[in-house]
């Protein structure tokens, strides 16, 4: 089975800053990763290869410097790799980028039989781009995928939403979004990272190579615009307590007692 | 587009799990005042099979019009016929805004949808205000796991749409005397079966459910080794929770993957939070930061995950931990 | 003249550092406090290739250049350092020998079960009555027939303990009756060759350092590495390879000071403000910073210099001698910064400053590293 899966490079949020005077991130020393939810797609991708057979495709719309996920993606083990870079993608929200995605992802030849991304990115949070790569390409989209399996033309996938664990039979193609229970990425072998970097080729297209007008894309592609970003209000700190275990172990009895969660029948049921 | 042929607040209404998911009562009321605002009225739009009391409920908590579609096909959420059937009714009725609850069905279906309409759409919101001087719908959204707000607005396309996040807004009480339009649109209905329910199940007791746990008991690296991170275990029996862990602690091989909070983990908003032995490591406390209350126990009087907890105890994990269970078996 | 890492080398930064993380971290102190080499660590991190960082794919190694080997070595020994002592001495003069040195029978042996880290190899070269001064090695090879036997006794062998294969110094009849050194590789499970116990050390203790004794141990001519009368040859050669390896190691220790440091002084309060307000402290941060950055950029240096062929003697010199100071100097702050707790082994600044004291001895020591430099410039090559 041929899988396409679609990644974000995105900072490393532990490392990030804000810049309160200008409302912006601060990107220096700043590491860009692969968001480690599409890290877990791929890993999930090379594991059906392994079972099934067949082609893994790497995409990512970003600027040059995203290639480096895409090298880093060809060392995790990932076929081919394709960079969907043009200064006209600046700016997109995720109206313009599942359309970009989506386009490119209609030029592979054969079409994959499933196309995965995390379910969302550490940085924008939306969720979104899944979804809208499913609804221009008419897909069947399952999100949030905790376990996949091959039968026939189909994958079977379970979902967990909202305390029931869901089995459905998705008729492929289609699109799944993957959660962190899937599965968890190998650690990269550096053999095949000097092979990535060194003997390896990344595809390069801009909105020539996917047919694509500048207004369909990026800033003027998007129906959403930021007006402004700003930090949440912080949150409280309480007191914190110094003194032997005895007292501090009151301290923990008594905030339990006011929590009203002694009181309660407790236990199992 | 022309944006003033486009009036009326919508909420879609999600009903699943209606007695803990409140957030479809929590967007009608937030809706009436942005309603007063431009002066027009809060549809829900419901779709379900045998719904009606749903409909009932809505109107008692505050809609002007519900629109149910009531149909078999529509027992189960299901997102490509969802998006057929209320992009149908967007385009023929042209709401102005378009909310939803940003559950997993909200955020699973509204962005296929506003794909599908091909308009903007901003995610699991923490604020809505209408902007005096556009009268644009100023949507709050989050980004780096809740670090950084933004404002978005949707100048152009209608409707603006956006999931909100639960709990944010608070639902009017019940009015059992309130009266409200309830309308029954004309919808063909087309299943997509490409996606099939085999079976749902609930969550099995001993499989976790830490989302929706009252009380979560989380262990890092401070705990020093399995054997004391099993003691959260029986804490949380005692307590009615459930165990979270921390990637250090699962790297140690200490807990199985399906109890990491954090980033790349569960986020978790219990009413109480107990993290023993964890330093607050920002891809930590990203999953964790939202509970009601926070209880931490850390040897470092500095450990920065003292900085969101509401109780903290300095001193060595697995001494507290130990006489704190001594001290609930004789309680409870 | 570039000062940026490449996009694969910040790639290959944030692969070693993650597995550092999750693998070494969690079970340095314990390694440090048992004196327990983590086995089971180490075959995942050889099937990895750390154990092959810069021998070609060929040979089931990494293939990595000079640049990106330091920064895995950097990396590896932030987070523990006596497992980044391990690799960089088992890569730099023990597998790159066999490599650069070795026939293709030598390499078919030897080479790849080490650059696989099926064995971990050593460098045995410090005896009784010799540290610094190399001349008086005692260690014999004595011809007999078609091979050697040799006679010696090596001591504070790094890996000794879990190791496979050792490159043994030794002095050789050279024609005329002349000695010369020559290196042989000896695998640890070969007659005549024996381990001692692991040494008690303050620091650097998860690694296996111990003693080796040969005793009339017999071996083939097919394991003397180079021709004869090239063992200066590949004695020099190895050393001043080895030399960038240790560097890159004290570097990291350097740099973990540093972290846990600014991390300390940002969270500590006295006096109703952090520790990073006050200008002392200031001061201390900015001062291992600086020369941190400046190890780092000698270590690059010297790596160019290797990777391209060209002479490094005096930069890798250079590169150990500043990251070896560096590394205590890191420490000794870092541990003052942090106080009362920094005496604490609830705390791993301790423990750096254990590990650190080493890098100024071992791989020659910061006199020695001095004199090479001195004598270069006397040769001439004083400003650029």
């Amino acid at each position: 089975m041929n899988i396409a899966v679609c990644i974000k490079q995105v900072p490393d949020v532990p490392a990030i800053r804000i810049d309160p005077s200008r409302m912006t991130i601060i990107r220096e020393g700043v590491d860009s990763i692969i968001n480690p939810l599409d890290v877990i797609a791929l890993e999930a991708a090379l594991q059906l290869r392994a079972r099934h057979g067949g082609k893994i495709t790497v995409l990512t719309m970003g600027p040059p410097q995203s290639e480096e996920a895409l090298r880093e993606a060809l060392a995790y083990g990932a076929d081919e790799v394709v960079l969907l870079t043009d200064p006209a993608f600046a700016g997109a929200d995720t109206l313009a980028t599942s359309h970009v995605l989506a386009r490119a992802l209609s030029l592979l030849a054969p079409f994959p039989d499933l196309v995965l991304c995390g379910r969302q990115t550490v940085d924008s949070d939306t969720g979104h781009v899944g979804p809208q790569v499913a609804e221009e390409l008419s897909l069947p989209q399952v999100c949030g995928v905790s376990e996949i399996h091959l039968e026939g033309s189909s994958v079977v996938v379970k979902q967990v939403s909202e305390g029931l664990i869901y089995t459905l039979r998705v008729s492929m193609p289609a699109l799944l979004t993957v959660s962190p229970e899937l599965t968890l990425p190998h650690h990269c072998p550096l053999a095949n990272l000097e092979r990535a970097f060194t003997e390896q080729t990344v595809l390069k297209w801009s909105t020539r190579e996917l047919g694509l007008s500048p207004d369909e894309v990026g800033l003027a592609g998007s129906a959403t615009r930021v007006w402004r970003l700003f930090k949440p209000p912080p949150r409280r700190k309480g007191e914190v307590i110094v003194g032997s275990a005895h007292e501090l172990v009151e301290q923990l009895m008594e905030k339990l007692e006011a929590l009203s969660i002694l009181d309660e029948e407790t236990g199992s049921e | 587009m022309n944006e003033r042929s486009y009036s009326g607040i919508w909420i879609f209404g999600d009903y699943r799990n209606y007695f803990q998911n409140r957030v479809t009562l929590q967007l009608i009321a937030k809706a009436r005042g942005l309603a007063r605002t431009l002066k027009t009225e809060v549809t829900v739009l419901l779709l379900g099979d045998h719904v009606h009391q749903y409909a009932m409920e809505y109107v008692a908590h505050g809609a002007d019009v519900v629109m149910v579609v009531d149909h078999a096909a529509l027992r189960h959420y299901q997102v490509e016929t969802y998006t057929k059937v209320v992009a149908g009714l967007v385009a023929e009725y042209r709401p102005e805004i378009f909310l939803a609850g940003a559950t997993p069905f909200g955020r699973e279906f509204f962005p296929r949808l506003a794909k599908r309409i091909g308009t903007g759409l901003s995610a699991d919101c923490v604020a809505l205000e209408i902007d005096p001087e556009s009268g644009l719908l100023i949507q709050t959204s989050p980004s780096f796991g809740g670090d950084l707000l933004a404002d978005v607005v949707t100048p152009d396309h209608r409707p603006q749409m956006a999931t909100v996040h639960p709990g944010v807004f608070e639902e009017q009480p019940h009015n059992g005397s309130a009266m409200a339009r309830i309308v029954y649109p004309q919808v063909e209905i087309e299943s997509d079966d490409r996606v099939q329910i085999l079976r749902s199940r609930a969550e099995q007791k001993g499989k976790v459910r830490l989302e929706d746990a009252p009380v979560v008991v989380a262990g890092g690296r401070g705990l020093g080794s399995r054997e004391h991170f099993d003691k959260l275990f029986e804490l949380a029996e005692l307590l009615g929770g459930e165990v979270g862990a921390t990637r250090p602690a699962i790297r140690s091989g200490w807990a199985g993957n399906e109890r990491l909070l954090g980033q790349t983990g569960k986020s978790v908003k219990p009413k109480l939070l107990i993290t023993i032995g964890t330093s607050g490591a920002l891809q930590y406390t990203t999953g964790v930061q939202g509970s009601e209350t926070i209880i931490a126990v850390n040897r470092d009087p500095d450990a920065p995950v003292f900085k969101i907890a509401d109780l903290g105890l300095v001193g060595d994990a697995r001494t507290i931990l130990t006489l704190l269970l001594e001290k609930l078996r004789k309680r409870l | 003249m570039r000062f940026e890492p490449t996009m694969k080398q910040a790639v290959i930064r944030r692969t070693a550092r993650r597995l550092a993380e999750e693998k070494l971290a969690p079970i340095a102190a314990e390694m440090d406090v048992t004196g327990k080499f983590p086995l089971g660590v180490a075959q995942e991190m050889a099937a990895l290739q750390y154990f092959g960082l810069v021998i070609p794919h060929a040979f089931g190694g990494a293939g990595l250049d000079m640049v990106s080997y330091s920064i895995v070595v950097e990396e590896i020994s932030k987070a523990c350092a006596a497992m980044g002592l391990c690799i960089s001495v088992h890569n730099s003069v023990s597998a790159y020998p066999v490599y650069e040195f070795g026939n293709a029978d030598q390499r078919r042996r030897f080479l790849t079960p080490l650059a696989t880290g099926e064995k971990v190899g050593t460098f045995c070269l410090t005896e009784p009555n010799a540290g610094s001064d190399a001349s008086c090695l005692e260690t014999m090879a004595v011809r007999d027939g078609d091979g050697y036997i040799l006679n010696g006794n090596k001591i504070f062998v790094t890996n000794g303990g879990v190791s496979g294969l050792n490159l043994i110094f030794a002095f050789v009849n050279g024609p005329g009756k002349t000695k010369e050194y020559c290196v042989f590789i000896v695998e640890s499970e070969r007659e005549g060759l024996e381990k001692g116990q692991n040494e008690e050390l303050m620091g650097m203790r998860g690694n296996p350092v111990c003693p080796i004794t040969l005793n009339d141990c017999r071996i083939p001519k097919e394991n003397r590495l180079g021709e004869e009368g090239q063992g200066m040859k590949v004695a020099l050669s190895t050393l001043a390879g080895g030399r960038i390896g240790i560097a890159a190691q004290a570097l990291g220790i350097a740099q973990a000071c540093l972290d846990v440091s600014l991390r300390y002084a940002t969270e500590r309060h006295q006096f109703n403000k952090p520790l990073t307000e006050f200008e002392a402290i200031q001061g201390f941060l900015a001062d291992m910073a600086a020369r941190i950055d400046a190890a780092r950029l000698l270590i690059f240096r010297a790596s160019n210099l290797r990777e391209s062929g060209a002479d490094h003697v005096r930069e890798s010199a250079m590169a150990k001698l500043f990251a070896a100071e560096t590394a205590v100097y890191s420490a000794r702050l870092g541990l003052q910064i942090h106080g009362g707790y920094g005496y604490s082994k609830a705390y791993p600044i301790e423990r750096f400053y254990r590990d650190a004291k080493v890098c100024e001895i071992y791989e020659g020591t910061s006199e020695i590293q001095r004199m090479v430099i001195a004598r270069s410039l006397q040769r001439g090559r004083g400003s650029p």
